[in-house]
């Protein structure tokens, strides 16, 4: 943690290229949780989380922490860290190279610690795929350390928005050993994820064994928070020492999350390029709509603007006012002829600078400005 | 001889008439500009249009020569890439993603993987640059994905990386998921435990 502190930290003031690949953001909740053999009970949760993703995709660091104040006064906590290295795509081929390491501690009675290498083999495809895992590592619960070791088989299928996945895993810790084989599904839409996970323990020597099933959805709320919600039954984690129950929690996630507006119709502009990122998409955005032949209309939002202007190569770069929308005072409408391919637009409130519209991919233009640039289909 | 030549370059200025917004010395710069890319079969369209942009935007005529001269540059390095029979679109599009970081092996390799027209498969590898992504990382999904997704595909891949980026995941691990998905998304992974930007589990006590 104090590793990833420091990264983020140097990215912050020296490293701009690397901000973009770090993350943190802090959850916090409610939760009621019934772990096996034990009575209900309420709890308050806060949980930081950072990541820094290597610039060129090779790899990441990850560190996590959960603090857990539980209705009868005890606390919980768990901290853990891992990593990954990736060999660059080989055909279909990817290698993955993985360390982890984790402690955790309940109410100074009981408390765990694990690490542990993970060596995995990717195989994939266009919208499938699967791995092979090998881990080896030590787990320690108050007495001397435990050898791991869980060999792992997966699969999974890509279709639109939903992922599915399928997984085996053999898991040995000293003398106890299990099987889990588990099944997820993801599901993707504007600000909303829904996920569920069902699963069996089979095959087990002293891990327990049943089904488990888990469900969460994450609603988007704003800039940097969502809301994630999730329930549902899970196994006994011989490694990291957690123990199987049922749960319900509610919490608020804070952190690096961004808004983008939805895409646009029937063109591939990118609304994160100028959307977030700028001081323009807060003042303009640009909704493209092509009619007949290549007659395209392009309605601008400037909320607060008395004139608007747009220029671009389909004007010969020559300003061009907008009308406004008779039914909304925010909209200024204007059509044009312009030819499918690549194309580059300015806009301009009241005279001001010419900006990169929101709903465009913000580029820079030669000129020590911006450019929005937008394709027709 | 050099009077032939300034004949020369003045034509190609006084033919296109938009050209005239531009101050004399740097409407001959263009011009010769111009030309050698019309003489060398590039398309001169995107340079009249850039040279016209820096009229518009108040650049110094030694801004928009250098503007155009680059962009001739670019123009020709991706019909290199992409060959000559790449359309003026593709091109441009080429030059974009050039911009953004790709490779001219990249392009030639789309080339190669895809059949045309690549303006679409360009403009999302620009895009996921441009949101981000890696520019490697970008190139690697890209070529990925071309041999055989539709363009509206690959426009809704940008999209799905959009909306990982959106829920928090740094772009290049999005990209990464949308393309591999396993690699980092299967549940009970090492990889999973350690990705703070996949909901799973998150709030599970």
């Amino acid at each position: 943690m104090r590793t990833l502190a420091l990264i983020g930290l140097a990215c912050g003031v020296s490293v701009h290229g690397l901000c973009g690949q770090v993350t943190a953001n802090v959850e916090a909740g409610i939760t009621h949780v019934q772990y096996d053999g034990f009575l209900a009970s309420g709890a308050a949760s806060i949980s930081p989380t950072m990541r820094w993703q290597h610039p060129a995709g090779r790899g990441f660091l990850s560190a996590r922490g959960t603090y857990l104040q539980f209705q009868s006064g005890r606390r919980s906590l768990d901290g853990s860290a891992n990593g990954s290295w990736f060999t660059p795509l080989a055909r279909h081929w990817r290698g993955e190279l993985g360390v982890a390491a984790g402690a955790s501690d309940y109410a100074s009675i009981a408390s765990f610690s694990h690490g542990q290498i993970d060596a995995r083999l990717h195989v994939m495809d266009e919208d499938r795929g699967g791995w092979l895992a090998a881990t080896l590592g030590r787990s320690s619960f108050g007495g001397g350390p435990r050898p791991v070791t869980v060999l792992a088989v997966g699969a999974w299928l890509l279709r639109d928005d939903k992922t599915m996945f399928l997984s085996l895993d053999r898991s040995f810790i000293g003398d106890t050993a299990y099987t889990d084989l588990r099944s997820s599904a993801q599901w993707r839409r504007a600000r909303i994820v829904l996920e569920g996970v069902v699963g069996a323990r089979v095959w087990s020597r002293g891990g327990g064994r049943g089904v488990f099933g888990e469900g969460s959805a994450t609603l988007t709320l704003g800039r940097q928070a969502a809301l994630v919600l999730s329930a549902g039954r899970y196994p006994t984690d011989v490694v990291s020492g957690s123990l199987a129950g049922r749960y319900v929690t509610a919490a608020v996630r804070l952190g690096t999350i961004t808004i983008r507006r939805p895409p646009l119709p029937a063109l591939p502009t990118n609304p994160h390029a100028s959307g977030s990122n700028g001081s323009s998409s807060m003042e303009t955005r640009l909704e493209i709509r092509a009619q007949q032949d290549d007659e395209v209309q392009l309605t601008l939002f400037a909320p607060g603007a008395t004139a608007v202007e747009i220029s671009g190569d389909f004007t010969d770069w020559r300003p061009v006012p907008l009308r406004r929308n008779p039914a909304s005072a925010d909209a200024w409408v204007a059509s044009f002829r312009i030819s499918k391919g690549l194309h580059r637009i300015n806009v301009r409130r009241d005279g001001g600078p010419w900006m990169a519209p929101g709903g465009t991919t913000r580029s820079a233009d030669d000129y020590d400005g911006e450019v929005g640039v937008f394709v027709l289909p | 001889m050099m009077l032939a030549a300034l004949l020369l370059v003045t034509q190609v200025a006084v033919q296109d008439p938009r050209l005239e917004r531009l101050d004399p010395d740097t409407r001959v710069a263009v011009a010769a500009v111009v030309d050698s890319a019309h003489g060398v079969g590039l398309p001169v369209e995107p340079i009249i249009q850039r040279a016209l942009e820096g009229v518009t935007k108040g650049a110094s005529g030694a801004r928009i020569v250098a503007a155009v001269r680059r962009l001739a540059v670019d123009l020709g390095t991706a019909r290199t890439a992409l060959g000559t029979s790449a359309a003026e679109a593709e091109l441009e599009a080429a030059v974009a993603a050039l911009r953004a970081g790709a490779t001219p092996d990249v392009l030639a390799n789309l080339r190669d993987v895809r059949r045309p027209p690549l303006t679409i498969a360009l403009a999302v590898l620009a895009d996921l640059v441009a949101s981000g992504v890696p520019a490697d990382s970008a190139a690697a999904a890209v070529l990925a994905l071309a041999p055989k997704a539709r363009d509206a595909d690959l426009v809704e891949f940008r999209r799905a990386v959009e909306r990982d980026i959106t829920l928090g995941a740094p772009p290049g691990a999005a990209t990464s998921v949308r393309l591999n998905a396993g690699a980092f998304d299967a549940p009970g992974t090492s990889s999973t435990q350690g990705n703070p930007n996949t909901p799973r589990r998150r709030s599970r006590p």
